[in-house]
Parts: C-alpha cells; structure tokens; sequence
C-alpha cells in the first residue's frame, strides 16, 4: 500500500497483479452482506438460491468483488486519489472461487486542476477466476501522487 | 421457451420511467460510524490502516478516517426489512410490477460505474437520491430475454443532519431484469415433461375420504353426526360439539370467492404464476381453499360464482380447483 511513493512515474503499460481473494467462503458472503446491508437471498439464503432461484448455491454480491477489486488500485495508486471505478459483472462468482486481479495504465494525461499540475492515470482491471473466465471487468482513473 | 412468450414491453410502457426520481432522496439511518468501516474492510480483507486508524490517517494529511471509495452504496442500503424501495411515490414499484407481469421476474446487477468526488468521513450524515436513466428495449442475453434498467445515484456527505450535504460520489447501477432460460412462467401446465411434479399430499385416515371423493368426482366434506355442522379441512373431532362421531356428505361443488391471492412469489417450479388461490364460501356452508390455475388473475373477483373442476395430478390422485362460473365473468 501507498506504493505511490515506490512509483517513479506512472507510464502506460505498467501492470499490476493480485489474488484479490482464496476460496472464497459463504462466510465472507454472510459478513459482505451484513457489512453492505444487502441481505438478497440469492447472496445470503442457500435453500432460496437452490431450490427457488435454481442456481447451484449462493454467489457472490457483484459488490463484493468490486470492493475486492479497488483494494488492488488503492494499494497501488494510493489512498483517497481513485476518481472513478466502475465495470460489468460478467460472471457470478461462486463459494470456493479464488480471485485475481489484473490492472494495466492504459492512459497518463497531465491536467491542470485548482491551479496545480497533476497526472491522472487511467487503468483496465479485469478480475479473472482459477478458471481464467472474467467476473468482473473494469475500468477506473485515479490522481496518485507525483513522485 | 419461445420468444413469443416474452414480447417485451413496448416504447409506449418504457419511455415514461426515463427520467423519473425513484422517490424523495433518503438519508442514512445514522452517522457514518467507524465501525461500519470495520465491517466492511473485514468482509473485504482490507488492511489499509487509514480506513480504521487516525493517526495512520492523520498522518496522510486528513483530519480523521476515511471510509473506502467503492463503500460508496453501502450508505444507500436500508438494511434487512428495510424501506430503501417501498416508499409509494418510487415508480420503480409500477416499472417492476410491469416487468413482473410481462414474466420477467427475476434480476441480476449487470454494471456499476462510481464517481468519486469527496470523502466519506465518520460522522457524515449520507442523503441519496436516485434517477431512472433508461430502460432498454427486450434484450436477448445468455441468462433469458428482458429489459436493462439503468439508475443514477447521487451521495451527498453533511456533519449536520439537517444541513446540505457535498456532493461525494455517484453510481451509475444497471440491472437485468430477465426470464430465464429453462424455466416455465405464466405458460400452462401439462406442456412440461420434464417439470417437476406436484408436491403430493400427505394422505392418512383421517383425510383419505377426502381424496377418495375427488377420484369419484366429489367433493367430499366431513358432517358432525351429533350437532350437523360441516367443518374442513378433516379434523378427528368437532369444532361445535366435541363429537367424534362423523360421516361425509358430497358438496355440489358450487360457491363464492370469499377472497383470494394471487401469488407471485417464491415460485415452485411445478405450478404456474401469477397463481390465483381462492378461499370459496361452498354454498352448503363450509369454506374450502383451492387453486384456480385456468382463471387470469384480472377476472378474479370477491363474490364471484365459481365451480369446482378435478384434475388428475397421478393415477391415484385427482385434485380439485375452482373456475369461475358460466357467465359470470366480468
């Protein structure tokens, strides 16, 4: 975290890459949803999402993995500097899923803003699961700090 | 499950939810609280200390703990039984129930684009408000055929409760609200081989006359054989009197709605939705509960005449329903 500081520059094509998280729990969904206040049962009831709504158990809050996600730019681009983050749950994410988080630069533009120069970065994440398929594809521009 | 079932909804039914306020804006229940931060950057596995540590924020040139930026909807939630979306003047309720009736019942958050402009700080007070962006022609999906519907959120932050808030984010939220593949609704029973089948009664000694009746094409209801009061469902013993001692007599199958449902939801595959359910005044005097699975829930009506019809659910077992009367239908 606060890795803004071991960032000479920020240049398009840097990458980063993290498990975002292991084998995911029903637990972590119980706590997600207790956390967020989103208590649908499709996220929180097993017998509901099997037998009423037919998927094969509970998943994940699309919420959950975008939470998830900005853990990644945060550490990578610094606290309190995201400006946007927003993309498409492409795939539910399931109890047992292990996920990881892939961010490129695909932008680095200088703008003045409130009389000073500063450098907003603007970055593609796509969150893969341990079957490679995405679950979460996004987009997100951020202010870290100048070096 | 063909196309044909699903039209869509028209233009003339979308176009006017475009730009319409889902309801008054809401402020959260109470102040931001350090320890909503720590619930949520658990269920995260953040470990970031300026989300729970004040020195370690402080120490970033801030005055206290920040909440994480993608918290941003938690402010918006109401919580388990909440009212976030029941108010009366949402007219997401009539866009839903529109959906609902066109079979597409079931949902599921497709995108979310936030905005960050400002913190959100413990003691912050959050006031949202939602918009209705656009509701998208029928879509063909891999999940089932239905409508996109996209809102604008828009947060704003006050240390006083009363007083205006900044502006710190927004949310764009699309949701799919779909039928899905594989699955009947609103189609007519029989057509499904590979439906589940009915959930069978639980027939024993007391009740087996019941069901004996409607193999033979009767509606059979127990008879007190001390005071003559008629009583269902089959119990041992009289509700008047206390007797034991009973005998059945068969109904005429005639009588009036003395109310009804109509149950939407939770859906059991084996039976069809909307489903009406009606509690019929039997005209001999006993009050009976059956399904009218043949009838649209639009000409349901209480008082109206309705007769009892049979069904053969398995070789052994007929179950009875009720239609609406010749002639009575609105």
């Amino acid at each position: 975290m606060g890795s803004a500081s071991t960032n000479s520059s920020w240049s398009v094509g840097a990458t980063k890459s993290d498990v975002l998280v292991k084998e995911l729990t029903r637990a972590q969904i119980v706590m997600y949803a207790g956390a967020s206040g989103d208590y649908i049962p499709l996220h929180t009831d097993e017998v509901y999402a099997k037998e009423v709504a037919g998927y094969p158990s509970v998943f994940a809050h699309g919420m959950l993995t975008m939470g998830l996600a900005g853990v990644l730019l945060t550490d990578w681009f610094g606290d309190g500097t995201l400006r946007t983050f927003g993309g498409r749950f492409r795939n539910q994410v399931w109890p047992g899923d292990t996920l990881t988080g892939h961010a490129e630069i695909v932008a680095v533009t200088s703008v003045e803003e409130n009389g000073a120069t500063i450098e907003i970065v603007e970055a593609t994440l796509d969150v893969v699961n341990q079957d490679g398929a995405v679950v979460f594809q996004a987009t997100a521009s951020a202010a870290p700090a100048l070096s | 499950m063909s196309q044909d079932e699903h039209p869509g909804l028209t233009r003339e039914q979308l176009d006017p939810f475009a730009g319409k306020s889902c309801g008054p804006s809401r402020q959260s229940r109470d102040p931001i609280a350090p320890s909503d931060i720590r619930s949520w950057i658990d269920a995260i596995g953040d470990t970031n200390p300026i989300y729970v540590d004040d020195d370690a924020s402080m120490a970033t040139g801030r005055s206290s703990v920040i909440a994480p930026p993608a918290m941003l909807q938690v402010w918006s939630m109401a919580g388990l039984g909440g009212t976030s979306k029941s108010t009366t003047q949402d007219p997401r309720k009539e866009l839903f129930a529109l959906l609902d009736d066109a079979g597409f019942t079931s949902v599921v958050a497709t995108n979310c684009e936030q905005e960050y402009l400002g913190d959100a700080v413990p003691g912050d007070w959050i006031t949202t408000s939602e918009v209705i962006e656009s509701v998208s022609d029928v879509k063909d999906t891999g999940l089932g055929r239905g409508h996109f519907i996209t809102t604008v959120m828009s947060f704003t932050a006050s240390p006083d409760p009363l007083g205006d808030g900044e502006l710190i984010g927004r949310q764009r939220w699309r949701l799919f609200r779909f039928a899905p593949k594989n699955r009947g609704s609103g189609g007519q029973a029989g057509g499904d081989s590979d439906r589940p089948p009915r959930p069978r009664p639980a027939i024993n000694r007391d009740n087996a006359f019941f069901f004996e009746g409607t193999l033979a094409g009767e509606l059979r209801i127990q008879k007190c054989d001390s005071c003559g009061t008629l009583r269902h469902p089959p119990s041992p013993a009289c509700g008047a009197c206390q007797s034991f001692d009973w005998s059945t007599v068969a109904m005429s199958g005639r009588g009036t709605i003395h109310s009804f449902v109509v149950n939407h939801h939770p859906q059991v595959p084996a039976f069809d939705y909307p489903l009406v359910v009606a509690l019929v005044d039997l005209e001999e005097g006993v009050r009976f509960v059956a399904e009218m699975p043949d009838t649209d829930r639009e000409d349901v009506a209480i008082g109206l005449p309705v007769e009892v019809r049979y069904r053969k659910q398995e070789d052994d077992l007929v179950m009875p329903h009720f239609v609406l009367a010749e002639g009575s239908s609105q």
